[in-house]
């Protein structure tokens, strides 16, 4: 059981992370962004090309990561643009093909010219005690990451300005814009931000299993079924929701099978809809 | 300060507001009355850029605004206060005021002259905006718009779902401000108030300004007194 619970946490602040970025941009912006996963098999393409080509793994990472915020920066500035003229669920419904689309010709491509490339950032060792646990040691890296990285969003969202600038964007962006605040700019400041966290979810997951080229589309379904258990636009609702939802979905697949543990997460995601249609700490509308 | 001329405004091309012209000279308070529907809302977002006029002009301090974005007119110098005050309702009475000052950290001096003008604010600097009363709500709303130093203050009827009692208290904060050499322009349909608070007024009916001159005069209107004062 323990065993399970902490095998639940490493899968969950996974989860977590992977929310983390689509929540945000759906949270400010009303932009769902379906060529998420696809964010992140292409920066992990970056750090397998960069290690290919000699790049020490420390500094073909970075680079990934700077493709990630590249590729959230490249969105805003080209297909979004039309999409941020509407308003409402028109503009959900165009973002939402439009980066569905890009996905298509993403995966359409990696899968004609790279089918076979993958990221494995394997690391060594032997595995480590935790509470009696044999851990392996990717599973603790990729999550030590994870939660610096939430530990650093909290902050930038709480403490600095321009985070609370964002904030106040998802509360009310009209308020935002009577303060001086431009909602645009905040957008792309986090398509950016996203961008970094699509190529983190893909550098964190590899320690863990190998990112192949057709990994986008999971990922991005996932991000969505945590997205929307855990609330639109919050952050703290992604690490809560992904937390419960990866010990859930290794509690199933333990007792059930790996089979059943999809179709136990869209439930839960279906039940929190009908329960709490905000999610579990999404604004309410 | 403000001068407004033959601003046509309206949604999706249909204009509300038709050819209004306007002016505030600094240090005035001048009111826009009307009734429910007459435009008033829509006249104020057109002219701090909430939304664009469809034809006409807006200066302000000397300079052409007509159809800047609302996010950059409040840097130059007008906070708008609207009906509905879009607080940020999940944020703490501390963290809306600070954003009013942005993209500066506020100043001490700012904050507490608004703690000083709403001390319920201070008391209640921890609690979220979305958990408050609406008295309490529209003190943070005015607080947060004069968080930037604005030199003009726009209020749309900030009256709205108050109390008499709180109403007047609004008016008396309002009177604060102005002794401190703000600029107040105002839309109201609580017109006793506003007559009494205001040196000049423009009655605005159908999208059209009606009539206009100083508080006083608008008073002794005949028409404007049964319209708006309920005297016949």
């Amino acid at each position: 059981m323990i065993a399970n619970v902490l095998d639940g946490i490493v899968l969950g602040l996974q989860f977590g992370l992977l929310a983390a970025g689509l929540t945000l941009v759906y949270g400010l912006g009303g932009v769902l962004n379906f060529a998420y996963g696809q964010m992140a098999v292409i920066s992990a393409m970056v750090v397998v090309f960069a290690i290919d080509a000699g790049v020490p793994a420390l500094p073909a990472v970075a680079l990934g990561l700077v493709a990630g915020g590249l590729l959230g920066l490249l969105l805003d500035q080209t297909i979004l643009r039309p999409v941020y003229r509407l308003q409402g669920e028109a503009r959900v419904l165009l973002s939402l093909l439009l980066t569905l689309g890009v996905a298509f010709i993403v995966d359409g491509f990696l899968n004609w010219r790279y089918p076979l490339k993958a990221l494995s950032l394997f690391i060594g060792g032997g595995p480590v005690e935790i509470l009696g646990v044999p851990m392996r040691r990717g599973s603790l890296v990729a999550s030590a990451i994870t939660l610096v990285t939430f530990a650093a969003l909290f902050a930038f969202f709480r403490f600095s300005t321009l985070g609370r600038a964002v904030r106040s964007v998802i509360e009310d962006e009209e308020g935002a814009r009577l303060v001086g605040i431009d909602p645009a700019r905040m957008m792309r400041l986090i398509l950016i931000v996203s961008g970094v966290l699509a190529a983190l979810v893909a550098v964190t997951r590899s320690m863990v299993v190998p990112v192949d080229v057709q990994a986008g589309f999971s990922i991005t379904v996932f991000a969505l079924i945590v997205t929307v258990v855990g609330g639109l636009g919050s952050v703290a609702g992604a690490l809560l929701a992904g937390l419960i939802l990866g010990i859930v979905n290794v509690i199933a697949a333990d007792l059930i099978g790996t089979f059943m543990s999809l179709v136990i997460l869209l439930g839960a995601a279906a039940v929190t809809i009908l329960i709490r249609p905000s999610g579990l700490l999404g604004v309410k509308e | 300060m403000l001068e407004v001329s033959g601003l046509s405004a309206g949604y999706e091309g249909n204009d509300v507001v038709k050819d209004i012209a306007f002016h505030i000279d600094p240090g005035e308070a001048v009111m826009i009355i009307g009734s429910n529907g007459a435009g008033k809302t829509t006249l104020f977002r057109s002219v701090i850029g909430l939304i664009a006029p469809s034809s006409g002009e807006v200066r302000f301090q000397g300079e052409d605004i007509t159809g800047v974005p609302a996010q950059r007119v409040v840097r130059r110098g007008i906070s708008f206060v609207p009906a509905e005050r879009h607080l940020f309702p999940r944020m703490t009475v501390l963290e809306n005021l600070s954003l009013g000052a942005y993209p500066k950290r506020p100043d001490l001096e700012t904050m507490t002259l608004v703690m000083d003008l709403f001390p319920r604010l201070d008391e209640r600097r921890k609690q979220t905006a979305g958990t408050m009363s609406g008295g309490e709500q529209q003190m943070l709303a005015v607080g947060r718009a004069l968080m930037s130093n604005p030199s003009l203050i726009v209020l749309d009827e900030p009256t709205t779902g108050l109390a008499p009692k709180l109403a007047a208290e609004a008016y008396e904060a309002l009177g604060v401000l102005r002794k401190r050499g703000l600029t107040v322009l105002v839309a109201e349909q609580q017109v006793p108030l506003a007559m009494a608070f205001t040196d000049r007024g423009y009655v605005l009916e159908n999208g059209r300004i009606r009539t206009e001159g100083t508080s006083a005069k608008l008073a002794a209107d005949p028409d404007v007194r049964r319209a708006y004062l309920g005297i016949a």
